[in-house]
């Protein structure tokens, strides 16, 4: 079959069985990849009721479609578990080689399921698959962990967690060429399964259904790319490169654990200013011509790290008040070493801090004086996240659990739907985000939907003259958006491309698979992915009371352009009923059989 | 002429590694590839590539027991009907620009003047130098 691995593997480490099942050419057609294949066997493998630590839990990696063709940004790969934080569905992409690397070996789906004995790693080299000891690497970074297993097996890819997976930090991320499938604890989850890494050389071809013209859509695709605004844009700045329109134009840069949307003291983590000061070099995920990564050279610290992303700029700088971009690099660097999602970690600290400041956790309770903008304390709780010391124990729970735990008022300060920490969009002036913080099968994520661009701008794709201060009409759009960023993961092309291909991708399915998709087809393609999420996360316990926003979204915006602007509760449960009926689900948020037939997946519901 | 690499440009993205294979042989395996990327860290990606002589005494033709390593007009390449991939090539290389994968050799013929790597590096790091 064109473009595809040919197999799937599923490897029980409690047994240390490993089975090779062929790709059945409809069903690779129904599901494409990815996000597709991880949607059904998600629900196919995985006892959605169990436990996120619990063996019987799965991890899924699968590369999009689009891996290994060069079709420019097409290298993602896509892990999936269920969630640590939330204990539903979880997924998470990556840039890392670690898909490419698969497909070549032969595989467009690993299930590794069961749990090893003790800490090992998962050898894949093309046909052979072993598991094998890495208690030496115990307690290793990613980085160091990565390098060992190189040494070990020569010219193999590595996915690897650091200490905080191992101790299951519930926000443990899984690293790979220091890209990172970091939100919703797949790292905590390679740790319950004593898996510390995966390690792939892949030696097969690839073919392509037609490959001249394939390479006419290459040359076609580059020159677009390497003439489109964001190639000067992303390959000078990184993906921050809006952060100050995002503050001075927009309003919507949450700082100080979402009290405001404006951080005054942005000046040195705006990349207009660090860029040209830092960093050394571009640094892109597989197969991407246009790099938004940038390797950052530390000058004060010692340290490089491939950042600083716009989400970390918010997650270690805004929301934590930190405005000194070395104290936010270096904290970028310590979270990928010790596998932890920046994201959630500066999400859990600046919860800290606005306890701190408010007189709900005392010195003697945190270790530190963790007042907003302090850095130095900023690192030193990344330390004890990540290796569940003192404080750090209860704070690698994520905000919810441990504002549970603290209880009081320390739930006003929590912010997190569905128990994942929010990024950098401050929906109270978004509030189409609001919803997508909602709807998404993962809890706050702005991914699945990637409707804040459409959102900030007002217009995108069919799309035009929206309002982002505004609650109407919102229902559809968002599940409009999350089926089209579905076909992107399914496929496996970066969402920073969407711009340049829309859902185009007649002639590129045409030249990789042999079978040309129109818009309305991958829309059904996209809808059937995520009405399959939902169903596991109903198996799971999902319910819509769960699908709340956090009480800071229902106070204003205390300045800046989006002044006074905020969700009420009316507006939130006007929005999830608009989008459940959009979605053609009942009022509870249950799928329709008609529904599920309609998308030909009525057999996954109970 | 050949293709001088300047790693400090390179990103790592191994898109050269893909178009090359795809080139010559129609399919994608970045180990068919006559340009090869070494992910080494942060701060390095380096390319390797042959320098068909400017960096080096040609020691890959002198290695070669079966008269499969030649040279045309400037340009050395693996003569595929000889090439029996016993490895003393990618052993002499002093560039680790020749390499070995399923009994056969894989270097850098510059798609006949053409270069496709450098064709498709967005970033300056591939450069053709006459």
């Amino acid at each position: 079959m064109f473009c595809y691995g040919g197999k799937i593997l599923e490897v029980d480490l409690s047994t240390g069985e490993g089975v090779k099942r062929i790709l059945d050419e409809k069903f690779a057609m129904k599901y494409l990849g990815g996000d597709g294949f991880g949607a059904y066997f998600m629900n196919k493998v995985v006892d959605a009721k169990q436990d996120a630590f619990s063996p019987k839990n799965a991890i899924i990696v699968a590369p999009g479609l689009l891996v290994g063709t060069a079709v420019p940004t097409a290298g993602k790969t896509a892990f999936f578990s269920k969630s640590a934080l939330n204990n539903g569905w979880n997924e998470s992409v990556m840039g890392g080689r670690i898909g490419f690397a698969l497909k070549q070996a032969g595989y467009d789906v690993l299930i590794i399921k069961g749990k090893a004995e003790k800490l090992s790693y998962l050898l894949i080299r093309d046909d052979e698959v072993a598991i094998k000891s890495a208690e030496h690497l115990k307690g290793e970074t990613t980085r160091k962990t990565a390098e060992e297993i190189k040494k070990d097996e020569g010219n193999v890819v590595v996915a690897s967690i650091g200490i905080a997976g191992e101790k299951l930090v519930r926000f443990a991320c899984v690293d790979c060429d220091e890209r990172q499938a970091g939100r919703g604890g797949i790292g905590a989850v390679m740790g319950s399964k004593n898996l510390k890494a995966i390690a792939v050389e892949g030696s097969k071809d690839i073919e392509v259904a037609k490959p001249e013209k394939m390479y006419k859509l290459l040359e076609k695709y580059y020159e677009e790319m390497i003439n489109h605004p964001s190639f000067e844009a992303d390959g000078k700045y990184g993906t921050g490169e809006f952060l100050e329109w995002m503050n001075a134009e927009r309003g919507t840069f949450p700082t100080r654990n979402w009290r405001e949307g404006v951080f005054d003291e942005r000046k040195e983590i705006d990349p207009y200013y660090w860029a040209p000061r830092y960093a050394i070099k571009n640094k892109a995920c597989v197969q991407c011509i246009k790099p938004c990564g940038k390797a950052f050279v530390m000058k004060k610290f010692e340290g490089v790290v491939d950042g600083v992303e716009y989400e970390t700029l918010f997650a270690l700088g805004s929301n934590c008040g930190v405005a000194s971009i070395e104290h936010v690099a270096k904290g970028n660097e310590l979270c990928d070493l010790y596998g932890i999602d920046t994201i959630s970690t500066g999400g859990v600290i600046g919860f800290v801090m606005d306890l701190y400041e408010n007189g709900l956790l005392k010195k003697e309770d945190v270790g530190i004086e963790a007042t907003f903008g302090n850095g130095d304390a900023m690192l030193e709780l990344i330390e004890k996240i990540a290796k569940r010391e003192g404080i750090g124990d209860l704070l690698a729970e994520g905000v919810k659990i441990a504002a549970e735990k603290i209880g009081g008022d320390a739930l006003k300060y929590a912010v997190h739907v569905r128990g994942m920490e929010p990024p950098a969009y401050d929906v109270r002036g978004i509030k189409g985000m609001a919803l997508a913080f909602m709807t998404s099968p993962r809890g706050a994520c702005h991914l699945r939907s990637g409707a804040y661009a459409l959102e900030l701008t007002g217009k995108f794709w069919k799309y035009e003259g929206v309002d982002r201060f505004s609650s109407e009409n919102k229902g559809q759009e968002i599940a409009d958006m999350e089926n089209f960023m579905a076909v992107y993961d399914a496929l496996g092309v970066c969402k920073f491309s969407r711009g340049i291909f829309l859902l185009n991708f007649a002639d590129i399915l045409d030249a990789a698979v042999g079978k040309s998709l129109n818009e309305e087809e991958l829309l059904k393609i996209g809808e059937r992915i995520c009405n399959l999420k939902h169903i596991f996360n109903i198996k799971a316990g999902w319910k819509k009371e769960d699908c709340k926003l956090p009480e800071k979204i229902h106070q204003p915006i205390p300045k800046g352009v989006s002044k006074g602007s905020f969700v009420s509760k009316e507006e939130e449960k006007k929005m999830l009923e608009d989008y459940f009926k959009a979605r053609g689900w009942d009022k509870n948020g249950i799928p329709t059989k008609e529904k599920l037939k309609e998308l030909e997946i009525e057999e996954f519901m109970e | 002429m050949r293709v001088k690499a300047i790693a400090e440009n390179c990103s790592g993205c191994m898109v050269c590694e893909i178009v090359c294979s795809m080139k010559h042989w129609n399919i994608i395996n970045p180990k068919k590839s006559g340009i090869r990327i070494e992910k080494k860290s942060v701060t390095e990606d380096i390319p390797h590539i042959c320098s068909h002589g400017k960096e080096c005494n040609l020691e890959c033709v002198d290695a070669c027991k079966f008269d499969a390593m030649k040279v045309n007009d400037g340009v050395v390449y693996v003569d595929y009907e000889n090439c029996v991939g016993c490895g003393a090539c990618e052993r002499a290389c002093p560039l680790n620009a020749v390499w070995i994968f399923n009994k056969k050799a894989y270097k850098c013929d510059l798609c006949g003047g053409e270069p496709q790597c450098v064709k498709f590096c967005s970033q300056n790091a591939l450069v053709v130098e006459v």
